[in-house]
């Protein structure tokens, strides 16, 4: 099966700025995939070139299967693309602007144009000058939504919004996950944990790791070991242990690789028998802030 | 199609009272331009409203015409803007081939056909059918879309708004005043060439090809470097051109006999030394005696260079300078004038000089030659258009004429045969003293220009300049003209060598310069 998206070593030069060194994705197709990282890593940079907005220095990208540098006119079709900071026609009202999108896309499916004004909440007859920026952007993913497309890019789509208006956001982007691709750029962690199929880092405009959010979930541990008497930490610890403190008799670290009986064997061998043990499941944020703190590349 | 349709209808929308004003623009125009047809004479009247009315308003509406089309492109091209990468639209499935002629269809639609239309009214306006005009019309349309609306849109799609447009405008300007102002650096550099021509086709290829590039790629940076290498281009045409060779090859020598003889009359000094050099330039004349111009024969002069050597070795050049001087076959003397400079006039008039002068010319046969005698009232005057005779301030021709002035003619009237009343100051002309006027008619199909009708006035010219007063009461009803049309036979260059000329004798005040009496020609 095609990718909906596939990138390989993929580099992007601004002037001196290296805003994408060598960006290797794949995302598959039904994914819900996000690519998170913290401002400036490249994210907007990645998803203008694969867009066709902007062209890259050098390496390659392929969506739905075509060279992302010839995605232009009739190829545009089957991808929706909403960006925070895309430049809208201000001038035209909500239906107008529904109105003038229609002809462009044969599969505009106007019930479903009508159920999403009606999802969103979003007045026909008023200016897109005069929405706010929450109902600007349920105005812009509507017009991208009502033609079911393959793909949906969303370029942070959640900032600066209202929880409420996130929430109407995302449900409507849930409620098209089953027939669309989606690749959403965002270092909201928390909104991303509540609908993502996958999941990429990125930094500096380098993939620090690309997996399934369930498969992250599942390696990732926070580990809690009590001793007792304060154990002595070896020189060098396993390179799966993040963040590793000892206070007292307990020790903690985060396990980028759980395995239940391999994580246990590994303890015993660093440290001991330990007198309890706790492997706790961590949160998206919990996870990407040890790696951040840790400064590996965990991929 | 689709698309087209659609986003025609956007544009239309959304910029209505651009269009509304531009619209509004032509009206005030086209009212403007038949009241001047009509109320020719309100320029005399005196009061600051009436000046305002009748010269002010519509020098002021003829700009602001072409500025609004201006605006108006410039608006519905950056309202998909091809700069930048945050416009929505490019995102979206626009086939560029079908967005530009959706830009093309809006200016056809709200631009080329209000101007059409307006052109119809005002021909018939004007007295005129317009189907007998339909390709000129249509080579007017072709010219604005050329020379304005190309270019305009060129600039609209490597700019994102109208600040940054008028940014690309203001250099451009900054680099034809520069270019003009590195004109007179360079020698010649006014004689006629082909740079003008290839200066043209290069700036509308150029602005052809941004708009492709731009609307297909959207290549900004590679168009803007495009149009900075245009410039540089044309600033080496103009600096490397040879001039020279180009006067040369433009104007050969003739193979045979010179078609005229010109001698250099000498000059009679009755030095006045009290005529003031003005703009720290000396005017300098050599009159030339003129003879063996055939009856049917005009020449004109179109340009000359004049050098000038003094004993010393220091020598003056002038460049190539644009001349319109006609010469018929009666006329026995041409003056041939320009301006020295107060510090090398200083450093010529006191030692003899020898003079070159290199006269470019074209020589003309008058064809078709017929009587004509001025009706009175409106008539139609053959290939010139509907003409009425005006005694009032000045007695002549008023034109009106569609499209161009279609043939050149060269009128001749002997004096004395005019039925204009004399005033009190004039003197009854003698018999035998002709006067002339030539009507240069246009190359092309038609003037570029808003209006279609051109007004032109014909009138005649007693070149004898010692007997003015007496010798020109001009055309009114019932004056026999003799018409025929000039056409060309070949451009040459004459080139004249005097020796041990004693500059001062021809600086113009400080000598009285012999002229001759002509004599009857026709």
């Amino acid at each position: 099966m095609t990718s909906a998206i596939q990138t390989d070593t993929l580099i992007k030069k601004f002037r001196r700025v290296d805003a994408l060194q060598g960006l290797t994705l794949n995302v598959p197709q039904s994914a819900v995939y996000a690519l998170v990282g913290p401002n400036g890593a490249g994210k907007t940079t990645a998803i203008k070139i694969l867009m066709n907005i902007i062209r890259a220095t050098s390496g390659r990208a392929e969506v739905l299967g075509v060279d992302s540098s010839h995605i232009r006119g009739r190829l545009l079709e089957p991808i929706g693309y909403v960006s925070e900071n895309q430049e809208m026609p201000e001038w035209m009202t909500v239906g107008a602007l529904l109105d003038y999108l229609r002809p462009f896309y044969p599969a505009w499916d106007a019930a479903l144009e009508a159920e999403l004004i009606k999802q969103f909440d979003l007045p026909r007859d008023r200016k897109l000058r005069h929405l706010s920026r929450g109902m600007r952007m349920k105005a812009a993913l509507a017009s991208s939504l009502a033609y079911h497309p393959k793909l949906i890019v969303l370029d942070e789509p959640f900032t600066g919004l209202d929880p409420l208006v996130r929430d109407e956001l995302i449900q409507g982007l849930i409620d098209r996950a089953e027939e669309s691709s989606i690749f959403v750029s965002s270092h909201d962690l928390a909104e991303i944990e509540t609908f993502a199929s996958h999941v990429a880092y990125l930094e500096e405009g380098k993939l620090r790791f690309a997996e399934e959010l369930t498969s992250l979930a599942n390696r990732f541990r926070e580990v809690e070991l009590t001793f007792d008497a304060p154990p002595i930490l070896p020189e060098k610890t396993p390179e799966n242990w993040l963040q590793v403190s000892a206070s007292a008799a307990v020790v903690r670290f985060t396990d980028c690789r759980f395995d239940a009986e391999r994580s246990a064997a590994e303890i015993r061998t660093a440290l001991g028998e330990p007198r309890n043990v706790t492997f706790s499941p961590m949160s998206l944020r919990s996870i990407f802030l040890a790696m951040a703190k840790s400064g590996r590349n965990l991929a | 199609m689709n698309q087209v349709w659609n986003i025609f209808r956007k544009d239309a929308r959304h910029h209505w009272p651009e269009i509304a004003a531009s619209l509004a623009l032509l009206v005030a125009f086209a009212w403007l331009d038949i009241r001047d047809w009509s109320h020719r004479d309100s320029f005399v009247a005196t009061g600051f409203s009436i000046l305002l009315a009748s010269r002010f308003l519509p020098g002021l509406v003829d700009a602001l015409v072409p500025i609004s089309w201006t605006f108006l492109i410039v608006r519905i091209v950056q309202g998909e803007s091809l700069v930048g990468d945050r416009q929505f639209w490019v995102t979206r499935p626009y086939d560029w081939k079908q967005l530009v002629a959706a830009k093309a269809l809006f200016v056809l639609a709200f631009i080329n056909l209000p101007l059409f239309i307006l052109d119809i009214f005002l021909l018939i306006r004007a007295g005129f059918h317009p189907a007998h005009y339909l390709g000129g019309l249509l080579w007017m349309q072709v010219m604005w879309i050329l020379c304005l609306f190309l270019p305009t849109a060129a600039l609209a799609t490597i700019t994102k708004n109208i600040p940054q447009m008028l940014l690309a405008v203001l250099l451009l300007a900054i680099f034809m005043i520069g270019t003009t102002a590195l004109s007179p650096l360079i020698p010649n550099s006014s004689a006629p060439s082909d740079i003008a021509g290839w200066s043209g086709f290069l700036l509308i290829g150029t602005a052809v090809a941004i708009i492709l590039l731009q609307y297909s790629r959207r290549r900004t940076a590679f168009s803007r470097w495009l149009i900075l290498g245009l410039c540089g281009l044309l600033t080496l045409m103009e600096v490397a051109t040879p001039y020279r060779s180009v006067i040369a090859r433009e104007y050969p020598l003739p193979n045979g006999n010179l078609p005229v003889q010109l001698a250099l009359v000498p000059a009679v000094t009755h030095d006045t030394g009290s005529f003031p050099a003005y703009d720290g330039s000396i005017p300098i004349r050599f009159p030339l005696s003129v003879s063996g111009l055939p009856n049917d024969s005009l020449l004109q002069l179109n340009g000359m260079i004049v050098t000038l050597t003094n004993a010393d070795g220091f020598r003056w050049d002038s460049g190539w300078r644009g001349q319109a001087l006609s010469l018929v076959a009666d006329e026995k003397t041409a003056h041939i004038n320009f301006d020295l400079q107060q510090k090398v006039f200083d450093r010529m008039k006191s030692a003899p000089v020898t003079a070159h002068l290199l006269l470019a010319f074209t020589l003309y046969h008058n064809r078709d030659q017929r009587e004509f005698t001025v009706p009175s009232g409106e008539f139609a005057w053959p290939d010139v258009g509907l003409c009425v005779s005006e005694m009032q301030y000045w007695n002549r021709v008023h034109c009106r004429v569609p499209l161009r002035r279609a043939t050149s003619l060269f009128i001749t009237s002997e004096t004395a045969a005019s039925t204009c009343p004399l005033t009190g100051r004039n003197i009854p002309p003698s018999p035998g003293v002709f006067a002339h006027n030539t009507v240069w008619g246009d190359s092309e199909p038609a003037e570029i220009g808003i209006s279609p009708v051109h007004e032109v006035d014909i009138y005649l010219t007693n070149w004898d300049t010692s007997d003015s007063n007496a010798t020109n009461p001009g055309i009114c009803p019932g004056t026999p003209l003799i018409l025929s049309n000039p056409e060309s036979v070949g451009r040459n260059r004459i080139e004249l060598h005097f020796e041990n000329l004693s500059l001062a004798d021809y600086r113009v005040g400080s000598a009285i310069i012999r002229t001759t009496v002509r004599s009857a020609g026709h």
